[in-house]
């Protein structure tokens, strides 16, 4: 694939959007439902909520203003209107997003006389306002080597480790040979081919950060009084044919491709440079795919096996199954059929080729089932004890 | 030639079955790059695990020519391979 383009909007700051979207944020709870009331009000906005507010601490604190403002700098987000009813991270938030040379606008509960009804009003005007100029921006031309791939799996079984995840691991390495970068996380999911990956690390303080990362979560499970057999392969893994985690891991790596491991970032940690990264972090598809796109993944490749409806609403998720019967029941969930593969009718080579091509397409504005349906969500993983 | 049921590795003691198989069939695998037959011993359904060899408790089972786990009762060439018969090694509350 050496040598193709899409067509993307170019950032100021060098970065590259598949996608140009206007973001009205809440960074609090409080102010929560006056962002989905300023999304009703500018159809066509991405709204993202959280539910917590001044009793996170910690790494929990960390974390929340981690992700909010990766969502905010995301290159697929074109403009951002950040809303809160604290103001110094209402502020701090808005800042770190503006140094993108992105237009924001922050607006603060307690400076609309502490009224929702005030702050939909200035928010609601605010939004209009972005997505009119938002909407000026133009497409151009781009190497590939500006994107960077998230890589997800979701409801899998043994077609995922056998058809889908190798498969994505080809568009994986042809987007990293051409420079660009690509993540994925998942840690439990890493459990029983932890060695595989170790044995891709640059080098030895990486290979040690990937098994550290796989035993402490291995250690948290054991801690809990917690047998992974039914949590992770959860039930609808184990009804589709996965019996252990190690066999569920051992065909989750793959959809990570050959390239060499650069580094293991922490959740919603934006990535350091080119090449592959692993990012440690829950498997739970909503919150593994939204450090995912915090982390700056403009384009998250999602393998299922029987199905799974999750998409971010900043990234454009790609669906892909190798089953055949999911591929037959869910015409309007998955972006990319490989069933021909699991049936032997195509190598996969050849549909790896195929996706690559959709990868490009869909990069330069082509519509996901999930898009088509609006059911992005885009939410920040809690790790312990709020105040 | 086509085959009901794939090994990746010619290392592996399990495949998983392209399609849903009924107890007696003859299956065709595709172990590495050779194809050998198995009689299924029971029915398998889609993307299941059809063991290869015989298993006794404790012996590795191999997918992707790594362990995915081990027996936990003797498995004999043919049958299904799922929970019922094998577990994992990892993050275990009890030996």
């Amino acid at each position: 694939m050496s040598g193709s383009a899409f067509d993307g909007f170019r950032r100021s700051d060098g970065t590259v959007g598949v996608r140009n979207h206007v973001l009205v944020m809440s960074v609090t709870g409080l102010t929560s439902p006056t962002a989905r009331r300023i999304g009703r009000a500018v159809p066509g906005v991405r709204v993202i909520t959280t539910q917590y507010g001044s009793g996170l601490m910690g790494e929990d604190a960390v974390l929340q203003r981690r992700a909010l403002t990766g969502f905010g700098r995301h290159p697929n987000v074109g403009a951002a209107l950040v809303i809160g009813a604290t103001p110094p991270l209402v502020h701090e938030i808005a800042e770190a997003i503006a140094t993108t040379g992105k237009p924001v606008e922050a607006l603060v509960f307690d400076d609309c006389e502490h009224d929702a009804i005030t702050l939909t009003e200035r928010g609601t005007r605010f939004a209009a306002r972005m997505m009119r100029e938002a909407s000026r921006a133009r497409r151009t031309r781009v190497a590939l080597e500006a994107l960077c791939l998230g890589m997800e799996c979701g409801r899998s079984d043994p077609s995922s480790g056998l058809v889908s995840n190798p498969l994505v691991g080809c568009a994986v390495d042809a987007v990293i040979d051409a420079g660009g970068r690509a993540v994925f996380g998942e840690t439990i999911e890493w459990l029983g081919a932890e060695h595989l990956l170790a044995r891709r690390a640059v080098d030895a303080t990486v290979a040690r950060a990937i098994e550290s990362a796989v035993a402490r979560r291995e250690q948290t499970a054991v801690a809990a009084g917690m047998d992974l057999l039914g949590n992770n392969p959860g039930p609808t893994n184990i009804a589709g044919g996965l019996s252990t985690i190690e066999e569920k891991s051992l065909g989750a790596i793959a959809k990570g491709g050959h390239a060499p491991i650069r580094g293991v970032v922490a959740i919603a940690e934006p990535l350091p440079g080119p090449g592959l990264y692993l990012m440690d972090a829950p498997a739970y598809a909503p919150e593994s795919v939204g450090g995912l796109v915090a982390s700056g993944a403009q384009l998250i490749l999602f393998t299922t096996g029987v199905g799974n409806s999750f998409v971010s609403g900043i990234a454009p998720t790609i669906k892909i199954s190798g089953n055949p019967v999911a591929s037959r029941r869910l015409g309007e969930q998955l972006d990319f059929d490989a069933s021909d593969v699991f049936e032997r009718r195509t190598s996969l080579a050849e549909a790896a080729k195929r996706l690559t091509e959709l990868v490009l397409e869909i990069a330069s504005g082509s519509l996901t089932w999930g898009e088509v349906l609006n059911e992005g969500e885009d939410v920040v993983s809690r790790l312990g004890p709020a105040l | 030639m086509n085959w009901q049921a794939t090994a990746l590795s010619a290392d592996d003691n399990v495949a998983v079955v392209l399609q849903p198989v009924a107890a007696g069939e003859d299956v065709a695998v595709k172990l590495g790059e050779r194809l050998v037959t198995i009689r299924a011993l029971e029915p398998i359904a889609l993307c299941h695990k059809i063991a290869l060899v015989d298993l006794r408790p404790g012996d590795a089972v191999l997918k992707y020519g790594e362990h995915i786990g081990e027996a936990t009762a003797p498995i004999a060439r043919g049958a299904w391979v799922h929970i019922h018969n094998l577990r994992s090694r990892r993050a275990r509350l009890t030996p």
